[in-house]
């Protein structure tokens, strides 16, 4: 018997009435295959609007949200992400991909503003502040890497008036996240990872992690009857940790093979010798336990979660029924089963620390995983300088629906798309996947493409979107110190439209990795040289014309006798040569 | 070597005057071209736009010769006397104020005001501080001679909410005609020249120069003046006021704050509104432990509480975890935290005393509060005292003086020092920048730096007019855009930039041209010079 448990419920067991300031966090892990195990952490914070707008902040953090009010930014939504979420193994990506970004950093915001203008002028205001406060490179989001996107994003909240909302997004793909924007993403928690779950958050696990993903996101949410409204903040960290990897002691990182006599031989092959081994699979769950696993042990319930009910179970573990799971602790904690006893929610003791510690075991079932919607590949193909030409693999699974989704590309403007060359193919159909186009061309040094694209992609088939490219070349003084390295491109941003629908607002997301772009690298002495080399070319030319015309010319033999310079060094080597030749 | 031998050399023919002369013309058009082509082009190109500063006028407001700030404080005088006798009485008065003022700027000038009707005499004094209304608002002080019949008189007393300063005499201590000083005329000149004497040592100490200083301080009130002056912060037409309260437990999580800044902050911010605004934000911080670099609090048995060493005060806030940054926006950021300790570390005082309370220079201040029970919420009551001490530390942080004890008095007295602190300010960074246009001539100045020194230069000039003529708050205002413009020109952006590229690497990199061009026409230049002088020698 397999027993399912979708991440849709996660969300379902998280949301709940918004009345005042309240704090909820959740931990979720699940176990997935080839030893790696996802911990999805959430965090989610409100304060009501009035307090909000009269800067009384609680829960709310103030640095955030004086940034966020100076702006006037009325949603946030930004990713720090590294890794790639292995799809195949790893199934449907945690909260259907709402919560997570491209590689580097991906900002997206709703800014209240009268013009266009005004709404970049505070966008640059927002991404200056948000650089500060994060220890990001954020300020590097320009025009250049900014769009508007039409149909790929779709606000999160309850806003009264969205006619003067300016929905603009940026993403760096290059910015390399690590422990600094970790501390700061910390810092704006009510507990600071000293208390609840957000004290196993280590920056060395964390950023060691396959996959990683930090989230944070603010929003205004009203309640359905009444007025009353709050701003909610959710701060999201999602990681993929391979158990054995972190297992290794900090200390000792280095991994070591095991003693041969711990290890079980595959008999049966050749090779097979006292000193030489073939190791067995050996089919079971790997023994791990939290304070291994994260390094650090957990610290007890952060007090300010609720003391009963659904909400106050803040850590939970989907596995099998069947999975051991010892709790080891001094203090009180309850346990509850739901979703066909495959997720099991611990309510923390406060102020002592617990450790779930589980065995290793060998398992008769398993979960089945979510399968994700889509899957997407996206890569350069083509060689040389100039051209090359992008090519994207989108495949439905799903034998009986056809999936409507948006592809969203947000491309460097030195990377200039041919859209005549645009082809989307379907390998079983002959019909136009193609529905709607939106493309914003772009402008050199000023903008960048902004390509979005409206799809259909029928039942268990294959998409391919192919476009060319041109390669710019740069100014000298425009290529980063790394130029040789190569010029990153913003992951495209797939965005399922239908017939799934996830059950709030977050809407369903996938995102394909980054793309390398070479592109032609000058010499960087080349300035010097061009001086140098044209500043001897024209006065050697100068020299010649000015001497033609400026001299007089006279026979060889009635060249008047050596004087000047000439003379002068014939005269001193004479007096040396005499000098020499009486010593 | 191979002419060694060659005695007889063969001379070429002899030059055409005509080969000569073009040759000559060659040379002197090509000279021709460098000189009045290339080097104006050259001079174009790489010339810097530097706007005209009027730079006579900046120095010259720099070195204070042409604003002498002085301060007319104009005091109306009610009394129920006669026109004659009241002149009188005021003429002696003023005679007497004269002989004591030891600083000629701070002028205490003494007008008679119709006394108001009589039946509600008492009541003038509106609640909300402001004075009669009859009065315009150049108005410093009023005095009120109040005739009683009993206690002892002369006497004063000084309204705390109200610039009005109450003076009973006995009829009989009214001078007389023939009399030029009587024990009122000098006992109201004495008050007088008390109530403002604060303000003319802080008024002098800004002048600087140490002729004016003046010789009756003490050096304890030198000292306590400088201590003021170093607390308190630097100007600003906006604060930017931040409550914290910190707990290193997670709880009180939550206070009452709204409603206790309401009513115990409010009044304050609103008597300073004429001299700066303020936002005001809060924020609860959760596990915010003071900074770990100072020692852990120590058990005192004799008092019963855990106390702090007083050395360690200073590095009790922890920067590094309390997220203290300053607001966002113009002004500084005055920041207010409340520590409420750990319940097992309750009561914390400052050790060898019951203090629990810091105020820490140009920053904020610092509070520890002792719940007495521990509950989740700070209830508005409990944050009582907390309040009291933050307003206290507010008015030292913004300067306010700390005598005479009436409000009003005290406030158009901070009015005053920062219109004449901000006055020297805008001058002497005009100056500096006058010094900087003289000193770095390869600095770009653009127009509006030029338009911001003149419109700083106007508002000064209104400024020194708005202080002769006791309208301090106008003097206060134009002093603060003259002070902004100064800084705004001063701090050009676009200023700085061509500083880094000096003159030596524009000719490292275009030397490599014009070495092998000048050459030649250097040269040829100077043979045919010579040439030229041997000729007319040889004729």
């Amino acid at each position: 018997m397999r027993s399912f448990l979708s991440f849709a419920l996660l969300p379902a067991l998280i949301a709940c009435a918004h009345a005042g300031p309240d704090y909820h966090e959740r931990l979720l892990l699940r176990p997935l295959p080839q030893d790696a195990l996802l911990a999805s952490f959430n965090f989610r914070s409100n304060e009501t609007a009035a307090a909000y707008e009269q800067q009384n902040f609680g829960l709310f953090p103030r640095s955030l949200g004086q940034i966020l009010q100076h702006a006037h930014t009325k949603e946030l939504h930004l990713r720090f992400s590294v890794g790639r979420w292995d799809a195949d193994s790893w199934g449907q990506r945690p909260w259907y991909g709402a919560r997570e970004g491209s590689n580097g950093v991906e900002l997206w915001a709703w800014i209240e503003a009268g013009s266009d203008d005004e709404a970049f002028a505070r966008w640059l205001t927002l991404v200056n502040n948000l650089s500060g406060l994060f220890c990001a490179s954020l300020n590097f989001i320009d025009a250049t890497k900014t769009i508007r996107p039409v149909v790929s994003f779709d606000p999160e909240g309850d806003h009264a008036d969205t006619s003067n909302l300016h929905l603009l997004h940026g993403i760096l793909p290059h910015e390399v996240v690590c422990t600094e924007n970790l501390t700061p993403f910390l810092k704006l928690l009510p507990c600071k990872g000293k208390a609840g779950i957000s004290s196993l958050l280590d920056g060395h696990k964390l950023f060691d992690a396959a996959f990683q993903t930090m989230a944070i996101d603010v929003r205004p949410v009203c309640g359905t009857s009444g007025r009353q409204c709050v701003v909610e903040m959710e701060q999201t960290v999602d990681m993929v940790l391979d158990i054995a990897r972190s297992k290794r002691p900090r200390d000792d990182p280095i991994p070591r093979p095991r003693p041969i006599e711990d290890i079980e031989c595959d008999t049966s092959k050749s090779y097979n010798a006292p000193d030489t081994c073939y190791p067995l699979d050996k089919k079971t769950e790997p023994a791990w336990k939290l304070t291994d696993v994260f390094g650090k042990p957990l610290r007890g319930a952060c007090p300010l979660t609720a003391a009963e009910g659904p909400e106050s179970e803040t850590l939970c573990i989907n596995a099998p029924p069947e999975r051991t799971i010892h709790v080891n602790t001094t203090g009180q904690y309850t346990e509850s089963l739901s979703a066909s006893d495959t997720l099991r929610c611990y309510k923390l003791p406060t102020g002592t620390e617990l450790d779930l510690v589980l065995p290793e075991q060998r398992m008769t079932t398993g979960l089945v995983r979510g399968q994700p919607h889509l899957y997407a590949a996206r890569s350069i193909n083509g060689h040389g300088q100039e051209r090359g030409s992008v090519q994207a693999v989108i495949r439905n699974p799903s034998p009986t629906d056809a999936v409507e989704f948006t592809y969203l590309e947000s491309l460097p403007w030195f990377m200039k798309p041919y859209l005549h060359t645009l082809r989307a193919h379907v390998s079983a159909s002959d019909e136009d996947p193609l529905k709607e186009t939106y493309y914003r061309p772009a402008v050199d040094r000023i903008r960048g493409t902004h390509l979005e694209l409206r799809l259909v992609i029928p039942p268990a088939s294959t998409l391919i979107l192919t476009y060319d490219f041109e390669k710019a070349i740069l100014r000298y003084t425009e290529y980063p110190p790394d130029a040789n390295r190569g010029f990153d491109a913003p992951p495209a941003v797939i965005r399922i439209l239908g017939p799934f629908q996830s059950a709030d607002r977050k809407g369903m997301y996938l995102r394909t990795t980054p793309l390398l772009l070479s592109l032609p690298t000058p010499d960087f002495s080349m300035p010097y040289n061009v001086i140098i080399l044209t500043s001897t070319v024209m006065a050697l030319g100068f020299g010649n014309i000015f001497n033609l015309l400026a001299r007089r010319f006279v026979g060889a033999d009635e060249v008047p006798a050596a004087g000047g310079l000439k003379g002068i060094i014939q005269a001193k080597i004479q007096s040396v040569r005499t000098r020499f030749g009486r010593a | 070597m191979a002419s060694s031998g060659n005695e007889e050399q063969k001379q070429p023919p002899p030059e055409t005057k005509q080969s000569l002369w073009l040759r000559r013309a060659v040379i002197a058009s090509f000279w021709a071209v460098v000189a009045f082509l290339g080097l104006p082009v050259w001079y174009k190109t790489t010339a810097i736009y530097r706007a005209d500063l009027p730079l006579q006028d900046m120095t010259a407001w720099a070195n204070g010769q042409v604003c002498k700030p002085v301060f007319p404080l104009h005091i109306a005088v009610q009394a129920p006397l006669l026109a004659q006798d009241a002149h009188h009485l005021l003429h002696a008065t003023q005679q007497t104020l004269d002989d004591l003022s030891d600083f000629p700027a701070h002028q205490l000038h003494l007008a008679f005001a119709e006394p108001p009707p009589p039946a509600n005499a008492s009541q003038q004094v509106t609640a909300d501080g402001s004075g009669p209304a009859d009065l315009d608002d150049t108005v410093a002080l009023s005095v009120r001679l109040i005739p009683v019949e009993t206690g002892v008189t002369p006497r004063s007393q000084l309204q705390p909410f109200s610039a009005t300063l109450d003076v009973y005499y006995q009829l009989s201590q009214i001078p007389t005609q023939s009399s030029t000083s009587s024990p009122l005329t000098t006992f109201i000149a004495h008050e007088l020249h008390q109530l403002y004497a604060q303000e003319r040592v802080r008024l002098s100490s800004l002048y600087s120069d140490a002729a004016s200083q003046s010789k009756s301080l003490s050096p304890e009130l030198t000292a306590q003046l400088q201590r003021d002056a170093t607390r308190a912060f630097k100007y600003a037409p906006t604060y930017h006021l931040t409550f914290s309260l910190f707990t290193p437990t997670s709880s009180p999580s939550a206070w009452d704050i709204e409603t206790a800044l309401r009513q115990y902050m409010n009044p304050i911010l609103e008597s300073f509104a004429g001299i700066s605004n303020f936002t005001i934000d809060t924020q609860v911080q959760l596990y915010a432990n003071f900074s770990p670099s100072i020692r852990q609090p120590e058990y005192d048995e004799n008092t019963k509480a855990w106390t702090i060493f007083k050395e360690d005060v200073s590095g009790f806030i922890n920067a590094a975890e309390w997220p203290l940054s300053p607001s966002i926006g113009q002004g500084p950021t005055i920041n207010f935290a409340l520590y409420v300790p750990d319940e097992v570390q309750s009561p914390l005082f400052v050790k060898g005393s019951r203090d629990n309370s810091w105020l820490v220079p140009q920053w904020g201040g610092v509070m520890i509060l002792n719940a007495q029970s521990h509950e989740t919420t700070l209830t508005k009551e409990a944050l009582v005292p907390a309040m009291q001490v933050f307003s206290t530390q507010l008015s030292s942080l913004l300067g306010l003086p700390q005598t005479p004890a009436s409000l009003p008095l005290r406030i158009s007295t901070l009015t005053r020092i920062h219109a004449t602190s901000l006055l020297f300010s805008a001058s002497s960074t005009l100056g500096a920048l006058a010094q900087v246009y003289q000193k770095m001539p390869t600095i770009p100045v653009p127009d509006t730096v030029a338009k911001s020194v003149n419109l700083s230069l106007a508002h000064l000039r209104q400024t020194c007019e708005s202080l002769r003529d006791g309208r301090f708050q106008d003097a206060l205002q134009n002093a603060r855009t003259a002070d902004g413009e100064a800084e705004k020109a001063f701090f050009e952006r676009s200023m700085v930039g061509q500083v880094y590229f000096p003159d030596e690497h524009k000719v490292a990199v275009y030397l490599p041209l014009l070495g092998p061009v000048a050459v030649p026409l250097i040269m040829a230049a100077l043979k045919e010079v010579k040439a030229g002088i041997a000729a007319l020698k040889g004729r």
